[in-house]
């Protein structure tokens, strides 16, 4: 039988079918959100925990997926992987999905929630789609030339927060934003969300943005609160990314991604630095020259898998072949590991393969981080890491002014 | 306020963390022992306790324990608790006329800022000279330390850094990887550093060592312009080596400038033409140097400084909010507190009691013990703030002086200058930490030629005192 990660991989590539009687059936019924704008994506939770998103029908490669989903007895069951069907369960749809924030907006238009953290985008839209350089997988359609980036009111975002940690589906914030075309990479803009939520909860807050033109601007960031920061690259290869994410190449530089991840690995702890690169819009070889590039610099790499969707100019594009990506996982294990990136504090993640969890690829049973990643997830260990990443900050952040108190006059 | 990351291991960080009760334990522990001892022949009780209040406010200002206005007035408090001097004595102290001459000067820096006449100055200026790479060089590094001749160099330092990070930014040059990034944020610092050491307004430190010497000799030798002609040679030499020692550091690895030059000319442009305020500003700022320089001996430059300010008022040239902001008042507490301690450690007869019993075979000595006190004064300015070196180091090169029978006066400039030339830290001045928050520079960046620097500033200092000051008439012999 496959490892429940294999099974991972092969769900993300080929999708899986839902009898449209399920489908139907509320437990199934999925808000829009940045990862899943169409709401054809189902999150499941395979064996040891391990979670994997994948696509349904209408969606191309669900259509003609060997995997189906499956009722029995109140049970989900997960057919065409062997022999057995396999048991399962569903990452049931947060019920605050259901509520309004206090000025009348669907609270799952705020914030999604994606295995433990709740996913912000405070900005209407992505400065790429304002200068019409939308990456080509993204669904967003190029905006009037000149339209604004408005933000969402922060007590919103407070709000949709505090209503998904008290129904207990989210334990950390994540907040991610498109292109800014703003010297401080969209910094100034996010701030008073990162410190509104850190103001009000005792929790980890996540950045996923573009890199500030000056690196001052990562230390800002860190010093507001933020505890991991991803700049994504999404491919490493020059040309292809020039080809596919105009806006990167052109706006920022793909240079520039590569100097603020390493500059950001050196402020932030290890591990909590990260970058996507997407597997399958680029040769192998070239992901895995992205995932040493990257790990050196001691970011940690985070492979998501590619698929095409309908609404995006890369539609028609192939599905990924397994086979031809387990290798990658391996080399992206073996990477992490020897660069001695701390891989706790990416997991949980459906649309991608976290590190950890790659071991599966390289043969390895890596017990030791094992152990440590469910402490990490226990009560007592999220409040450790909590207390330990609120004690650091303390620490290593000094204001300018301490260091003119004790140089001046 | 902006911020640094500390990145260094996390137990080397912790270490200094937890250093702190301990170095606040250190001071007590001082200050303990000092006013506990048998009292030393030729010391007197009051001299004792003076003593051991210095050396609690010489451990934390060195240590950083307290923000260093704050040991200041924890020293103010202690003399009268010790009964060193009284209450009455004490306090008065705290209004010599060197802490308004400082609050003067700081005024009248925060109406130059607030008028934008100041970065009107400065942007001006790089546009003159900013048509290649050397000439911006040269620029700022003239431009900062021509300003800080009247304004205190911290003020022009943090009022120069935003228009270099732009220029920077524009020529797209990689944040420790350029050199010619290098060389711009070091010539801010360094330019504003040399410049700060040329007249009285530079910083609080000659203000500081004047007042100091006042105190405790109730005579004032020094006018505006001679203190200026004193450090003329020092300040000529170190324009030179600074300019000298950026550009074999760093040499300038880009062609033009040219984009630099364009947001320059944009930035000019949007300034539009010289407003109402800013003549205004301009006028009693000129008028008010040029009576510092021929009438500040007779009327007092606390004074002027005064007048100038009622003048700025009473035209509504500027309103009290506007300069509010502006105004280091921590700086005014640390100098009232600093020239307090100073006082009673003179008046107790401690200083010259340390002098006596620390001076032995260099008594005959004067220009080795100049030579001496001047490489401390460096030293420790490179490590700690330079007030700081000055109100520790003039109550004793005071007592060093008597003892020797050197012209006393001597001291505060044999002080209060090499207190100025701080070039390897940041920690150093506020200059080289604004610098340095660029994210440009490297600490090897600064140390390696700053410490040169500082070296060329004490070699160049001790030929002035020993060849040029004869000539004005002030030797140490
Ligand atoms: S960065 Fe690219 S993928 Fe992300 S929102 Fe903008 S256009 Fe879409």
């Amino acid at each position: 039988m496959l490892s429940p990660v294999h099974l991972k991989l092969e769900l993300a590539v080929r999708g899986i079918r839902v009898d449209p009687a399920l489908a139907a059936q509320g437990v199934l019924a999925r808000a829009p959100n940045a990862r899943d704008p169409h709401s054809r994506e189902v999150e499941i939770v395979l064996p040891d925990n391990v979670v994997a998103a994948c696509a349904m029908q209408p969606e191309v490669a669900a259509v003609t997926s060997p995997f189906a989903l499956e009722v029995k007895n109140d049970q989900f069951w997960l057919t065409g992987a062997g022999e057995e069907a396999i048991k399962v369960s569903i990452l049931p749809q947060p019920r605050y999905y259901g509520r309004e924030t206090s000025l009348g907006t669907p609270m799952w238009q705020v914030g999604a929630v994606t295995g433990n953290y709740i996913s912000i985008d405070p900005a209407a839209t992505c400065g790429f789609a304002i200068q019409g350089v939308t990456c080509a997988f993204c669904t967003l359609k190029p905006q009037p030339a000149g339209a604004a980036q408005t933000l969402r009111p922060v007590q919103e975002v407070v709000e949709t927060v505090r209503a998904a940690f008290d129904e207990g589906v989210a334990e950390f914030v994540y907040f991610n934003t498109g292109y800014f075309d703003a010297e401080d990479g969209g910094f100034s803009a996010l701030r008073p969300y990162i410190e509104a939520v850190k103001n009000k909860f005792d929790t980890l807050v996540a950045v996923q943005a573009h890199p500030p033109a000056d690196n001052q601007w990562i230390d800002r960031t860190y010093a507001a609160g933020v505890d991991a920061l991803c700049y994504n690259v999404e491919v490493y290869d020059a040309d292809l990314l020039a080809h596919y994410c105009k806006g990167r190449t052109d706006l920022v530089g793909r240079n520039r991604y590569f100097e603020a991840l390493a500059y950001a690995a050196k402020i932030f702890p290890s591990g909590t630095v990260w970058s996507d690169l997407i597997v399958g819009l680029e040769p192998p070889a070239s992901t895995t020259e992205g995932i040493d590039a990257l790990t050196a610099a001691g970011v940690l790499p985070v492979l998501s898998l590619f698929r095409p969707l309908q609404e995006s100019a890369l539609g028609d594009y192939p599905a990924l072949k397994p086979d031809e990506v387990a290798p990658i996982y391996a080399h992206l294990y073996r990477a992490v590991r020897d660069a001695k990136i701390n891989v706790q504090w990416m997991r949980d993640l459906g649309y991608a393969v976290t590190p950890i969890e790659a071991r599966y690829f390289a043969g390895e049973d890596a017990k030791f981080d094992v152990a440590v990643s469910s402490f990490y997830k226990s009560k007592i260990g999220s409040r450790a890491v909590r207390g330990l990443s609120k004690l650091r900050r303390r620490l290593r952040v000094k204001e300018v002014r301490e260091s003119f108190d004790s140089s001046k006059l | 306020m902006d911020v640094i990351i500390d990145t260094r291991p996390l137990w080397m960080v912790l270490l200094s963390h937890t250093g702190r009760p301990i170095r606040f334990a250190v001071g007590i522990l001082a200050f303990y022992l000092v006013a506990t001892m048998e009292t030393p022949e030729g010391l007197t009780l009051e001299g004792q306790r003076a003593l051991a209040v210095f050396v609690l406010c010489i451990s934390y200002w060195m240590l950083n324990v307290l923000p260093l206005m704050i040991t200041s007035l924890m020293a103010i408090a202690l003399i009268p608790l010790t009964g060193v001097l009284t209450s009455a004595e004490t306090y008065a102290l705290f209004g010599n006329s060197a802490v308004f001459f400082i609050l003067g000067a700081f005024i009248l820096a925060a109406c130059l800022m607030k008028s934008g006449l100041s970065t009107r100055l400065s942007l001006v200026i790089l546009r003159r000279f900013g048509d290649t790479p050397r000439r911006l060089l040269l620029g700022t590094f003239l431009l900062n330390a021509s300003m800080a001749f009247f304004m205190s160099e911290h003020a022009v330092a943090a009022m120069n850094f935003p228009i270099i990070a732009e220029i920077v930014a524009v020529l797209g040059l990689r944040p420790h990887r350029s050199n010619f990034g290098k060389a711009l944020f070091l010539a801010m610092a360094w330019g504003s550093t040399i410049g700060g050491v040329a007249t009285l307004l530079g910083g609080g430190r000659a203000p500081l060592a004047l007042a100091i010497l006042e105190q405790a000799t109730g005579d004032q030798p020094y006018t505006f312009l001679s203190w200026s002609l004193y450090t003329l040679p020092v300040v000529a030499v170190m324009l030179g080596a600074g300019y000298l020692v950026i550009l074999r550091w760093f040499p300038i690895d880009i062609e033009s400038v040219r984009e630099a030059e364009t947001v320059l000319a944009e930035k000019v442009d949007a300034l539009g033409r010289l407003r109402g305020d800013e003549k205004g500003i301009a006028i009693v700022m000129i008028s008010t140097v040029t009576t510092w320089v021929f009438f500040g001996h007779s009327l007092g430059l606390a004074n002027v400084a005064i007048g100038a300010i009622v003048v700025l008022f009473a035209v509504r040239l500027v309103e009290w909010r506007d300069v509010e902001e502006y105004v280091n008042w921590g700086i005014i507490l640390m100098y009232g507190g600093a020239i307090c301690l100073g006082a009673a450690l003179d008046k107790s007869g401690a200083a010259l009691w340390v002098a006596e019993s620390s001076l032995g075979p260099w008594a005959d000595s004067p220009r080795l013990i100049i030579a001496a006190m001047s490489g401390v004064a460096w030293l420790l300015t490179e490590a700690m703030s330079n007030s700081a070196v000055v109100a520790l180091m003039m109550p004793v090169g005071l007592g060093i002086g008597q003892d020797v029978g050197f012209p006393v006066a001597i001291i505060a400039p044999v002080v209060a200058i090499p207190a100025g030339l701080a070039f390897a830290f940041p920690i150093g001045t506020p200059s080289n930490a604004i610098a340095y928050s660029s994210g440009y520079l490297r600490l090897r960046d600064l140390f390696v030629p700053g410490m040169l620097l500082g070296l060329i500033a004490w070699i160049v200092f001790n030929l002035t005192v020993n060849f040029y000051w004869p000539l004005l008439g002030f030797s140490p012999v």
